[in-house]
């Protein structure tokens, strides 16, 4: 056994992990790396790059790096997903080193399948180490597997016998892999006939360099117009085509054809190596999956689980993630609070509280929503559920352009657009996977939810038809269908035209149910979460403090001085009307009996506790009934609370106009005016605009914008009646409709429309970006779908305008 | 012999090979349509298509368009 062979021990090295899907090679990269991975994408294209590191108890310091390459059954690239793992390992990958060794995840229930990938990648002549995962489920199926007599005939490999889930044999896995870069050893290659190893060699003799492996010469002659041959050709010259014509119609003259040369000799010596290594003890197989789809893939039952499976998941994204939103909610406003309290007032404390707390804070409300959805949709993957629903609506999603694969993406979209396009990541098709990205934003978010719970509640009647159906529920229902229509007509459109899809294909594996585990759930989703917070910390952060600094500068000392004044004034008169009753109380009671002192005391407490003026009428009305006999001291009480609630009512609306005035004299609010008329075919005010505008980053933005600009603060919480009470009392500044209301229901339909479809949410957009490695998508979402918000918008105003709403 | 996509739910047949010499026929090889094994037509999606075989102990979901493209000779 050789620990360390003469030469010295490479102190890092890169480690490819590749196998099947549904093989587990994600389960054991986990178990191998734990929580120390990184999330990225490969440049260029849209599949997602994860690599971590770890080290061995063979050489402790040695730091390995393990990329996670994309499953996949065959070197000979099906699927976008194959051609990266085929690039990775054939170290033709730009930005990524080649490999050093392969691990080659085999599931032992599909031992078959597994030899023929791990044939050709011995091809590859890199150190390659294979793990024979679930070893535990194929036991109980009753297959028993050599490994000593594996690993002697693949000539001499490792092969190491693994549970992924339950971290069987990970650290041997380790150890082995970290000795396999060592001793740079390689297994098999001649597994192919005379013919095919002759037309290789000439193709070798042609070369100009050694750099090519077999692996890929492979490809050369047997994909067809593939990318291995295009390269060749492009390195070596016109002049080798008819070397590779040749020896294609040499092994055509001899199999038939290229296909049944290469799949022939890899099953053949596949189920050579099966019988050779597998001991199966003949059992009847109708497994538990079996016996689970009879009724999950019945053609009636399957829907309707499916169904109710939507509703749970829907019900527990807004149900169980409402306490702790609000917790979460309720932390920002106590922070703001305390970050209020403790500074001077000032850009700082506005940028902080406003900005920084404010913003950030109203996208990382979002994260218990976010973590029950990934946990639901890791079970799901998990559990080897979502092939199966892919599987029932295929046909359904296909009549709109989309597949079946797009119908998690879709589902997650509903909660938030962020991790819906993040779930694209199963498409194989490139296409499809883009139609599905640029249409998942319009289905209707949590985020759309409160600008549509204040609208509602401010502007659509609550009316009841036929006695069950509510006007307020019915407009609701219909913004949502109004996005899913969209999504349809979209999809179907982008299908048609920019994004045409050849037939595509829908061969997937259904897996075997597996329990998930809760150590791999929690993995995948504290790495979410890990990546969702960095975003919020970055992007999102800066977007914020842009719109903030817009809406605050150029803060103008006049308006400040002017308002300081009028602050100052109220504080004065206030003071002399304060001190003038002061006397007259003094003289009501100075020299009276202590009976008048007790009733003064008690009539003041009684009514400290009037917090308004209803209440303050109230109290006044009970204590002239039972203070009749000091009508004067009564009343006299009563105008000195008056006088304090009206000058705390001042002072709040002398500092809300102020930052009203602010907020028009602000770069937002001059761009607002300026562009008002642009809007207003839609019904909208300059105030509307800003806020509309401002709410691009962040859709929930626009409550708050809303406030800030009706004099109220930002402090606007979405049931606040008052908000809806200034909405409603808005009137017209200029213009033909001066001094009419600016709300309607048209108006409030036409905001509502323009957020049912329009790309508010600067997170998305980051999101395409990162998954399709190019602000085109971006780009060509954002541009369609504020198109037909504005489209959508302006004819549901003219229609209802015209209707007399 | 008949294409696998004529074959009936519940029935089982032997694969004789394909139609074509394409990239789809060279994928469903890949997943285990070999000639030679035994494949078992599962159940068709709630819409007919796509339709469930089984091969070895491996599931397989595939378009019957896809499934065309393989040659089958019913067991007995």
């Amino acid at each position: 056994m050789t620990v360390t062979s003469g030469k010295s021990t490479q102190r890092s090295g890169v480690v490819a992990i590749c196998g099947n899907p549904n093989s587990g090679k994600t389960t054991i990269f986990n178990a191998i790396t734990g929580l120390n991975q990184q999330v990225g994408n490969y440049p260029g294209v849209t599949v997602e790059k994860v690599t971590g590191r770890f080290e061995s108890d063979l050489n402790p310091g040695q730091k390995l790096t393990l990329v996670d390459i994309p499953g996949s059954y065959s070197l000979s690239a099906f699927t976008p997903d194959e051609y990266i793992a085929a690039a990775v390992l054939f170290g033709e990958f730009d930005g990524q080193r080649p490999p050093d060794a392969i691990i080659c995840v085999i599931d032992a229930t599909q031992l078959e399948r597994g030899f023929y990938l791990l044939l050709q990648i011995l091809q590859i002549g890199c150190p390659t180490v294979v793990a024979v995962n679930m070893i535990d489920l194929a036991q109980q199926g009753g297959i028993r597997i050599n490994f000593k007599r594996l690993s002697r005939a693949l000539g001499g490999i490792p092969v190491v016998p693994v549970i992924g889930n339950r971290r069987k044999g990970i650290d041997k896995l380790k150890r082995e892999t970290a000795n396999a870069i060592d001793r740079s050893f390689t297994g098999v290659t001649r597994i192919f006939d005379s013919t095919t190893e002759e037309v290789m060699q000439t193709l070798v003799e042609q070369c100009s360099d050694h750099r090519r492996s077999r692996a890929q010469y492979l490809r050369v002659i047997f994909d067809e117009n593939g990318q291995a041959e295009k390269q060749y050709v492009r390195d070596e010259g016109r002049r080798v085509i008819p070397w590779i014509e040749q020896g294609r119609r040499r092994i055509r003259d001899k199999f038939g054809s290229l296909v049944t040369a290469e799949t022939g000799a890899l099953t053949y010596r596949a189920e050579e190596l099966h019988r050779l290594v597998v001991r199966k003890s003949e059992s009847a197989q109708t497994t538990v999956s079996e016996k689970i789809d009879k009724y999950l893939l019945h053609p009636l039952l399957g829907p309707v689980v499916l169904v109710l499976l939507m509703v749970l998941v829907f019900q527990s994204i807004f149900s169980w993630a409402a306490p702790l939103m609000d917790a979460i909610d309720g932390a920002f406003s106590w922070l703001a609070g305390g970050v209020e309290a403790t500074m001077v007032d000032g850009p700082l404390r506005s940028l902080l509280t406003d900005g920084v707390i404010g913003g950030v804070g109203s996208v990382l409300i979002f994260i218990p929503q976010i973590a029950i959805l990934f946990i639901f949709i890791a079970i799901l993957e998990d559990s080897g559920f979502m092939p199966r629903a892919a599987f029932l609506v295929d046909r359904m999603f296909r009549w709109c352009g989309l597949s079946g694969k797009s119908f998690i993406p879709m589902l997650s979209s509903f909660a938030c657009a962020v991790p819906g396009i993040m779930a694209t990541r199963t498409i194989e098709d490139r296409k499809l996977r883009l139609i599905t990205i640029m249409v998942a934003p319009l289905m209707t978010c949590s985020a759309r939810l409160p600008v549509y719970a204040i609208m509602i509640a401010a502007f659509i009647p609550y009316k009841t038809y036929l006695g069950i159906f509510n006007l307020q529920g019915l407009v609701l229902t219909m913004l949502y269908l109004l996005g899913i229509a969209t999504a349809v007509v979209v999809s179907y459109i982008l299908k048609k035209t920019f994004l045409k899809t050849e037939r595509g294909t829908f061969m997937m594996e259904m897996p075997t149910y597996k329990l998930p585990t809760l150590r791999s759930i929690g993995i995948r989703v504290l790495n979410r979460l890990k990546s969702f917070l960095l975003r919020a910390g970055t992007i999102i952060l800066a977007i914020t403090v842009i719109i903030w600094a817009l809406s605050y500068y150029p803060r103008s000392a006049d308006v400040t001085h002017e308002f300081n004044i009028r602050k100052a004034e109220a504080i004065s008169n206030f003071a002399r009307s304060q001190a003038l009753l002061a006397s007259r109380i003094d003289a009501l009671t100075t020299g009276q009996s202590p009976e008048v002192g007790s009733a003064a005391e008690h009539i003041t407490e009684s009514f400290d506790r009037a917090l308004d003026f209803t209440q303050l009428e109230g109290i006044r009305t009970e204590l002239i009934a039972e203070y009749s006999s000091f009508p004067e001291l009564v009343e006299t009480l009563y105008r000195a609370r008056y006088l304090m609630l009206d000058h705390n009512q001042s002072i709040t609306r002398i500092a809300n106009e102020k930052a009203g005035a602010h907020i028009r004299g602000s770069f937002l609010g001059i761009v607002g005016r300026q562009i008002e008329p642009l809007f207003e075919p839609l019904g909208w005010d300059w105030k509307i605009t800003v806020s509309v505008l401002a709410a691009f980053p962040a859709r929930e933005v626009i409550i708050a914008t809303l406030g800030t600009i009706y004099n109220l603060g930002t402090e606007i919480e979405v049931q606040s009646s008052s908000l809806i009470e200034k909405m409603r009392n808005a009137v017209w500044e200029d213009g033909p409709d001066k001094g009419k209301a600016v709300f309607s229901p048209a108006v409030a339909i036409s905001i509502m429309v323009f957020f049912a479809l329009c790309c508010q949410c600067g997170a998305t957009l980051v999101t395409i970006r990162q998954e399709t490695a190019s602000w085109i998508y971006s780009v060509a979402t954002f541009v369609y779908m504020t198109a037909l918000a504005y489209l959508f918008a302006f004819t549901s105003f003219q229609i209802m305008r015209g209707a007399g709403f | 012999m008949t294409p696998l996509s004529k074959m009936l739910p519940g029935q089982r047949g032997t694969v004789i090979g394909f139609t074509r010499d394409s990239k789809i026929a060279r994928r469903l090889l890949e997943l285990g349509i070999v000639p030679g094994r035994t494949v078992v037509y599962l159940r068709n999606a709630p819409l007919r298509d796509p339709m469930e075989v089984q091969v070895g102990s491996c599931c397989l979901s595939l378009r019957h368009s896809e499934a065309s493209l393989v040659t089958v000779k019913l067991d007995k």
